[in-house]
């Protein structure tokens, strides 16, 4: 994937998900191109943008796929789940229902792929007076489950990038973990009959491994 | 590497999903429409009714048709539109042809739903419409639809207004679909293929196009599951080999599964992809020729995108190649170039069903029986009017302006136009009195009504095209509707044939106020007297002679 010639450390898939109407491609176009509109179109099937960041010195780029939110949609989406490094869960803080189907959402990473980076992201943050989705109780639902939160709103550009950038921070985290862990694995495999390496290539089989 | 400025989010088109500068709405357009999309000044609408060329317009992107073209192309429609079930049924191949040609957009609309099918099926049930329109809906539903309103072709003036007339008709046609399938549902993907037929007809038609399109067309692909879309994207792929082995390697090679880049296309009739003019040309053969067109259409895009060795060497990967497949270059989409090449891939009907088969048998085997159970698809407009036999009465054409021709039927010219002597040939293989198809010797159309600009219309040569050549052309299409009046998008939007529809944007109270519309007008009943073609159709059609047609 990567030539000699590569202008990056780093290479990420990230995957955006969440209802419909929640902000998935505003977050998307505020992060990748900096800009927002009031005029989209729905998302139907899968649409994608890249950037490229900076992290403590390493050029790490993204790739973010943005997906239709209906849950028609949902039987299709297990293709771009594939090879996926982190997972970026967003509801609309002012649509509470959005906000109780995170669960559903988590159960459908669950379902697709182990050990992928997950963050949720209450997205619309920008009028006190049409929140419904109290982010005390976000948070408390985000420890229950182990997935940090972050509220945004991609119209007024507010935590937009600095959550894009912590997420980028946590999934790059993972992948040197695993790497370094990987080391010491096949350090101890060459002294040791390792009894978990054909499980190992089971998993790689079943392509579910995403970090 | 970072063009991700890729298709849409190029140059123009990069506006379909993110403008984020400043457009204006024409305030004559919007009527009273309450809020607009943002804009604020420095508009421009394209000719097809798009804010700023949004849908990748340039004078590139489409063809230009003489007007006279254009003029004779109206006639042999309405006479086809007048017979629509003796041309289907013996004339298929030239109904076919003309459809390739492309449907003059004055006429687009009222073709579009005679080939679906969706005029019989609207004369069938008379009043369901209005029935579902009248009902509540289910509120879960209404939700959805409600949140995707403004989301379907935002930088088109009939859905730039929020809470507009384009976007209420899009609410009604769409919340009528829910009830009438409420097993079905709504589907996201259903709201821009509405959206396409409301730019070009009222609510209660698009409604049955939609119906059409949804159960004939593409069956399946809107349901739970979205399973039909699925099978159809294993059949391109399959398909894929077959046209372009090396196109068909590379996605192998990428494990870039059909899914990834065909379900837009496929589920929106590539309606968001292409450059308007062509999207207008590719439904004109869809709606003919069935999905087959749309499935030509992915391999045309695919073969010529990834179909050589030295386009392959620049796209290694997957996100590189499907970068690639959204940024289809204009000139492989350009409307021309696009409709010769679909005309040329060599897949039939019959080779989308053989591999239909096929791969239903794979899917059975791999992932068990289908889970929704779709009605046959059927391809294109015949098999449709096979399967549902249309009445004379439900082919009738109902006008909604009657005009009375204020000038004495002319003499038909002798001449023949070139065009028509291959008409008189194809003729022959027609019996005798089954369909007197005389080849219209295209004559002059009079405008019964001056053109403000132009008092002395109806004597003008016959060779002229209707509108006066001298005329500063804004728009070379705009055939029977120019004046100082008119809207931006008139030209693509036919008239209501339902007063319940009066209201759309672009069609202010024609049909109460005949007299007051400075548009030129015309109905077939004029037409009939000027023309040769005036007996043969009489004798078809005795139960017709009473029908007066009218259109822009």
């Amino acid at each position: 994937m990567a030539g000699p010639g590569k202008d990056y450390n780093h290479l990420f898939k990230l995957l955006i998900i969440g209802d419909s109407n929640v902000g998935k491609s505003s977050l998307l176009l505020r992060f990748a191109d900096n800009s927002f509109s009031g005029s989209y179109i729905t998302t139907i099937g899968v649409d994608f943008k890249i950037r490229t960041v900076d992290i403590d010195g390493e050029r790490v780029k993204l790739q973010i796929w943005d997906t239709a939110g209906q849950e028609r949609f949902r039987t299709i989406t297990s293709t771009y789940y594939r090879n996926t490094h982190g997972v970026i869960i967003v509801y609309d803080v002012t649509n509470p229902e959005s906000f109780v189907n995170v669960k559903r959402w988590l159960n459908e990473i669950t379902q697709n792929c182990d050990n992928v980076c997950k963050i949720l992201v209450g997205n619309k943050n920008d009028d006190p007076s049409k929140k419904q989705v109290d982010s005390q109780d976000a948070m408390r639902f985000g420890e229950s489950v182990g997935v940090r939160v972050f509220e945004t709103s991609a119209k007024e550009n507010i935590n937009v990038e600095e959550m894009f950038m912590a997420f980028t921070h946590m999934v790059l985290r993972t992948k040197k973990q695993s790497q370094s862990r990987a080391e010491r694995e096949r350090e101890r495999e060459k002294e040791t009959v390792d009894i978990n390496s054909h499980r190992h290539r089971e998993r790689r089989k079943r392509g579910k491994k995403c970090c | 590497m970072a063009k991700i400025e890729n298709g849409r989010q190029s140059a123009d088109s990069r506006s379909i999903r993110t403008i984020s500068s400043s457009h204006m709405d024409d305030e004559s357009s919007l009527g009273s429409d309450s809020e607009i999309n943002g804009f604020t000044n420095d508009r421009h609408t394209d000719k097809y009714g798009f804010i700023g060329g949004a849908q990748q317009y340039s004078e590139e992107s489409a063809q230009d048709v003489p007007p006279e073209v254009l003029r004779q192309r109206e006639v042999k429609w309405l006479d086809m539109l007048s017979n629509w079930d003796k041309w289907m049924v013996k004339r298929h191949k030239k109904v076919r042809l003309r459809c390739q040609k492309g449907i003059p957009p004055s006429l687009r609309g009222r073709a579009w739903l005679y080939l679906s099918g969706g005029k019989v099926k609207r004369e069938q049930n008379r009043g369901k419409f209005e029935e579902l329109d009248s009902q509540a809906g289910d509120p879960k539903e209404l939700d959805v639809i409600e949140k995707d309103l403004h989301r379907q072709f935002p930088f088109h003036e009939m859905f730039v207004s929020r809470g507009g007339h384009g976007q209420q008709d899009l609410f009604r046609v769409l919340k009528a679909y829910t009830l009438y399938r409420p097993e079905e549902g709504y589907c996201q993907a259903q709201a821009p293929i509405a959206a396409v037929l409301l730019m070009h007809m009222p609510a209660e038609d698009a409604f049955w196009g939609l119906v059409q399109i949804c159960e004939k067309y593409l069956p399946g692909y809107y349901s739970a599951g979205l399973e039909a879309i699925q099978l159809d994207g294993e059949i391109l792929y399959a398909l894929t080999r077959r046209v372009s082995p090396l196109t068909y390697r590379h996605l192998e090679k990428h494990k870039i599964e059909p899914i990834l880049y065909m379900t837009e296309w496929f589920m929106c009739a590539f309606s968001r992809t292409l450059p308007w003019a062509s999207v207008l040309r590719v439904w004109d053969m869809f709606l003919c020729d069935g999905v087959k067109i749309i499935f030509r259409v992915g391999l045309v895009l695919l073969k010529c995108m990834l179909g050589t060795r030295e386009k392959l060497k620049t796209c290694q990967g997957q996100y590189e190649t499907m970068e690639l497949l959204r940024a289809i270059e204009p000139r492989y989409m350009q409307e021309g170039f696009l409709v010769r090449e679909v005309l040329d891939v060599p897949v039939s009907e019959r080779d989308v069903e053989s591999e239909h088969h096929v791969q239903l048998k794979r899917w059975r085997k791999n992932r068990g029986e289908l889970h929704w159970k779709s009605p046959p698809r059927m391809h294109g407009a015949r098999a449709i009017m096979a399967s549902e036999p249309p009445s004379r009465q439900d082919l009738r054409q109902n006008p909604t302006i009657i005009v009375e021709s204020p000038l004495p039927p002319p003499q038909p010219t002798p001449q023949l136009q070139k065009g028509e002597k291959k008409s008189k040939k194809g003729k022959k293989s027609i019996k005798k009195g089954s369909m007197k198809i005389t080849p219209p010797p295209v004559t002059e159309i009079p405008n019964p009504y001056n053109l403000p600009s132009d008092p002395k219309l109806p004597l003008r040569d016959p060779q002229l095209p209707l509108r006066d050549p001298q005329l500063p052309l804004r728009d070379p299409q705009p055939t029977l509707r120019d004046s100082p009046v008119q809207k931006p998008l008139v030209n693509d939007t036919p008239l209501p044939n339902t007063p319940k529809d009066s209201h759309l944007p672009h069609q202010p109270a024609l049909n109460d106020q005949p007299a007051l519309n400075h548009q030129p007008v015309f109905n077939d009943q004029s037409l009939l007297k000027e023309s040769p073609l005036e007996k043969s159709r009489l004798s078809l059609s005795s139960t017709e002679a009473d029908h007066q047609d009218t259109y822009l």
